[in-house]
């Protein structure tokens, strides 16, 4: 059956050549490839490692708590409350706009919000889930679950959500967070921020986000190759923990007091209300004010807009950023300056006889008649301004802006609160630099001695100054946080140290305390209606024109041109423990904010001494003067 | 047929080697396969493994006929096995069972054979025959023609199905063989650059839409990464996750969480290299290695160039096949439904190559018979 030829010599030769050629080929080729593995497997062992995890790893981040925010005596003010998001893993599904569409159908939400949600963090990783509804009502999250097949890669989360007090109280005070922005993440304070993230964007949120935030937890979960979880890789997953907590210095009742006096005003503006013995804000407001909720929330976008818009402006801090001419509660930074300066003494009177001719211009006093011979004690308790324009005139306007400015006046106070803005004394130096005509004319001093002119201070900055007088010259930096939980319980937290300790002497700074005794408790002073017996109770009304009086006469009345009242206040005369400032935008008359003061005191005191709390006051209670006496055209008039 | 005597004559070394790389495989396609706790009514074996432990079995049953017969017979009767191997390629085209996009496979009831695996072999017999039989061995252009034809038969009905992969295979079994046979290399050279010549005409023609971006994937595989390119980033991952020393029998993320695609099969190599490592790389490319020169050792000592040039066929085809296959399982080559002979999943696959290998320890065996 053997047909098949046998090899001859030479033919052998040929085969046993061309094996070897190919033996040597295919030596070749594996050694290729083991080079190639090498390469791989040895050489870029790092870098495909990565890889692999990268692909089988999913880190998934557990929303922290934000820390709990407390008042002086423990009482909650802010906490947090579990509410549902709805979000989407763009692995999980195929068609994200599919996806998109039948979400909004379900939930009502408004595709083409969800669709820029998506697009702005396109550049996550797709397994990072993105929240598309913040604060899900729980219909929303039926609906969407009983759809279920219709949304793949939609997901519920339950997450931590701020909750504020209702009616906004103290909405400026603990500011808002939200989502943390693209131009923050730009930002180095935000460097270790992972987009998504909830931060402070205002107030005390912003202010001490990094204690509030907490630390993200983590779960690492192992998906397959459909991003299924199949299982949790215990050792790399760890729990949230929960943000500081924060003890402020705020007391609850006064601060609750001092929102209650602007609801019975019916007025905007702000008040700060702190210890004068060591800065402690006790009470902290300004209106209007804006739900911190809604933005907990995820506010949507008219809402933002409805804000952003408002004319009144309620997303900004008056206390911190609105500047205003402080008026007569300006005066007794020029009284001072005078007594300081040896210009006068305590006795140097003036005879006021409603008005007084200065470089050829007549400036009058706000009282018609005047007050005839006058000393500072009861220039003050009067707030007669022929005796300041007078005392100015002496003094001149470098040596006033040298005592307001050593007082807290036109500079910063330094509260643990972002964007405070600085306020204006002016000086010849200031106006040499700043303005055009550079020369500074005697004339403006007088405008400047009754808080006029080119003065502008903010609320928190007047209310340094009256602690400030209060406190004998300590000008203390107003702070927010007493205590500060790090893990070990509440802890107190040192309190910043003064701004500065102004040089007085005790006699002059008292006769000023006088006159602001009297301003109170004298019978003939500007603001008896903050008396409370007992308790010599200090203060001081400024009136501050919005618009000169003959801007005023030209222009038709309008309810945004009323003049500023402002008073502020410190109590007892001896020993002060409280010292505040109100300010009521376009309130008409000072004695209104003293009304609104006057609340604030006896809470204050009602409390300390264990007495029940005076009930919210009515419009009534509040006794405001609303006439807009304003009918006198003519000179500049200072306020009362 | 059999004689006592040449049992001493078989090549255990080969054979042992052969069985270890099928064991082997075994063991990847035993972790890749394997149902995880996770899955209820998991953690035990999957079916596959099952599937290719009785397809071993049957392919060394298929390797003792094919050792026991002896290779002159079969290859005076390769015009008949031919015949009868184009006349199930065609059935396969009227009647087979389409799964996944082609026509592969022809339904036994128990399990579907694909007698494209068989085609190797049967393909290095009928040329080995011709051109041992041949004087003048292959030195002209007619004998090329006419191997030509014996190739472009099954080829064509293989390409149709289609299966590009397992056709592309049938190449280097005729280049094998013709260049054993005393083909110049010149002659190799020209049908080479023909061939370049002819793939431009190709790529418009004959490449299906799957086909072309398979090799557009390939140049840039960043390209569409979640789509063909996938695999290749995937794989390369696989490999290169593994390291020096691997992650450990059945602990492969990639192959485990099913990232890398067709792990059992076409990518059974990379989970190879994810979980024993290079090492475990370097060891399995020195068996094919071995047995790939064992079975050249078997060429040499043939009795006759048909023995010769079976050998040489069939090893051929399986060097290039392993060679091909182990480049792709690093994502370095087009992603082509080329199976890795002797470990990847496939009974049809096993049983041919088990055969193949019986026909090589045959040639040895017999190399003092008359």
């Amino acid at each position: 059956m053997s047909t098949s030829t046998p090899l001859m010599p030479d033919d052998r030769r040929s085969l046993m050549l061309r094996l070897t050629f190919m033996q040597y080929f295919v030596a070749l080729l594996f050694g290729a490839l083991a080079i190639g593995f090498w390469i791989f497997q040895v050489a870029q062992y790092d870098k495909f490692r990565d890889m692999a995890e990268e692909n089988h790893l999913r880190r998934l981040p557990l929303p922290a708590p934000r820390g709990v925010l407390l008042d002086r005596s423990g009482k909650v003010l802010v906490q947090n409350q579990n509410t549902f998001n709805i979000a989407l893993v763009r692995e999980q599904t195929k068609n994200i706009d599919q996806t998109l569409r039948a979400l909004a159908r379900a939930t009502g939400a408004d595709e083409a919000q969800l669709r820029e949600i998506v697009n702005r963090r396109r550049r996550d990783p797709s397994y990072r889930p993105i929240v598309l509804i913040e604060n899900a009502s729980l219909e929303q999250v039926i609906a969407a679950t009983s759809r279920r097949l219709e949304l793949p890669g939609i997901i519920y989360q339950e997450v931590p959500t701020r909750r504020y007090p209702t009616s906004a109280m103290a909405a400026h005070l603990f500011g808002y967070v939200s989502e943390v922005t693209e131009t923050q993440l730009k930002q180095a304070d935000y460097k270790d921020v992972e987009s998504g993230a909830i931060i402070g964007q205002a107030g005390v949120e912003q202010a001490y986000n990094r204690r509030l935030m907490g630390t993200e937890g983590n779960k690492a979960v192992i998906v397959n190759s459909l991003g299924r979880e199949i299982d949790v890789v215990k050792s790399l997953s760890y729990d949230p923990k929960e943000g500081q907590r924060l003890q402020l210095t705020i007391d609850a009742d006064v601060q609750q007091a001092a929102e209650d006096g602007f609801f019975a005003s019916g007025f905007n503006g702000a008040a700060v209300v702190l210890d004068p013995r060591n800065g402690e804000v006790l009470a902290f407001t300004s209106h209007p004010a804006y739900d911190p909720n809604a933005f907990a929330a995820g506010i949507d976008r008219a809402a933002w807009n409805a804000l952003n818009t408002d004319e009144l402006k309620p997303l900004s801090n008056r206390a911190l950023q609105g500047r205003y001419s402080p008026g007569s509660v300006f005066k007794m930074a020029v009284g001072l300056a005078g007594l300081e300066e040896k210009v006068i003494t305590p006795e140097f009177r003036v005879f006021c006889q409603g008005g007084q001719s200065f470089y050829g211009r007549y400036f009058k006093c706000w009282k018609p008649g005047g007050h005839g011979s006058i000393d500072l004690r009861h220039a003050i308790e009067q707030s007669c301004d022929v005796y300041f324009y007078t005392v100015g005139n002496m003094l001149g306007v470098d040596r006033i802006h040298k005592w307001a400015t050593l007082f807290g006046l036109g500079v910063k106070s330094g509260i643990d609160l972002p964007n405070e803005v600085q306020g204006l004394v002016p000086s010849t130096e200031w106006k040499a630099a700043n303005t055009k005509e550079k020369k500074w004319y005697a004339g403006e001093t007088i405008s400047v001695s009754i808080g006029q002119g080119q003065v502008s201070v903010t609320p928190i900055s007047l209310a340094v100054y009256t602690a400030t007088l209060a406190n004998g010259g300590t000008r203390i930096t107003p702070h927010l946080v007493k205590a500060v939980d790090e893990g070990q319980g509440l802890k107190a937290m040192p309190a910043p140290p003064p701004q500065s300790q102004v040089e007085v002497t005790a006699e002059k700074l008292q006769a000023i305390r006088d006159g602001m005794w009297l301003v109170v408790n004298g019978g003939s002073g500007t603001a008896a209606r903050a008396r409370i017996e007992g308790k010599d109770v200090c203060g001081k009304t400024g009136t501050a024109q919005v618009i000169s009086n003959q801007g005023r006469t030209a222009a038709r009345t309008t309810k945004n041109l009323r003049d500023h009242g402002w008073f502020t206040f410190f109590a007892p005369r001896d020993n002060p423990e409280i010292a505040g400032v109100v300010f009521l935008e376009h309130g008409i008359h000072s004695a209104n904010a003293a009304s609104v003061a006057k609340h604030i005191l006896e809470t204050y005191f009602a409390k300390k001494e264990g007495r029940p709390l005076p009930h919210a006051p009515t419009r009534e209670d509040m006794r405001l003067d609303l006439r807009d006496s304003f009918a006198r055209p003519g000179a500049p008039v200072g306020g009362n | 047929m059999f004689e006592r005597r040449l049992f001493f004559h078989v090549d255990w070394l080969l054979l042992s080697a052969v069985l270890l790389l099928a064991g082997i495989g075994l063991t990847m396609i035993y972790s890749t396969t394997y149902v995880g706790a996770h899955v209820p009514g998991g953690g035990h074996a999957g079916p596959r493994f099952w599937v290719q432990l009785y397809a071993t079995g049957l392919g060394f049953l298929a390797l003792l006929i094919f050792l026991a017969l002896d290779y002159r017979f079969l290859a005076e009767h390769s015009l008949f096995l031919f015949c009868a191997l184009v006349a199930l390629l065609i059935y396969v085209l009227v009647g087979g069972v389409r799964a996944g996009g082609s026509t592969r496979w022809i339904s036994l009831g128990v399990f579907n054979l694909q007698p494209s695996e068989f085609a190797r072999p049967t393909l290095a017999l009928i040329l080995a025959m011709y051109f041992g039989e041949n004087r003048r061995g292959a030195r002209n252009y007619a004998d090329l023609v006419v191997a030509a034809l014996f190739f472009f038969v099954p080829f064509v009905l293989i390409a149709k199905q289609p299966d590009l992969g397992t056709a592309v295979t049938l190449i280097p079994v005729c280049f094998g063989i013709a260049y054993l046979a005393g083909l110049r290399l010149r002659l190799i050279a020209v049908v080479a650059i023909a061939a370049l010549l002819l793939a431009p005409v190709a790529w418009k023609v004959a490449l299906k839409d799957y086909q072309k971006s398979r090799i557009n994937t390939f140049l840039d595989p960043e390209k569409d990464s979640r789509g063909a390119g996938y695999q290749q980033i995937q794989a390369r991952i696989t490999v290169g996750s593994g390291g020096l020393k691997g992650k450990g029998f059945m602990e492969g993320t990639q192959g485990q969480y099913k990232f890398l695609p067709v792990a059992d099969n076409d990518f059974i190599f990379s989970v190879l290299a994810e979980e024993q490592g290079f090492i475990g790389v370097l060891v399995t490319l020195g068996l094919y290695l071995f047995v790939i020169f064992r079975a050249l050792e078997a060429a040499r000592l043939a009795k006759d160039r048909i023995g010769a040039y079976l050998v040489g066929g069939i090893i051929s085809g399986f060097a290039f096949q392993v060679i091909y296959n182990v480049t792709m399982s690093a994502g370095l080559a087009p992603v082509k439904g080329l199976t890795l002979p002797l470990m990847s999943y496939g009974g049809s696959s096993m049983i041919a190559t088990l055969a193949a290998f019986g026909l090589i320890l045959n040639v040895r065996m017999r190399r003092f018979t008359n």
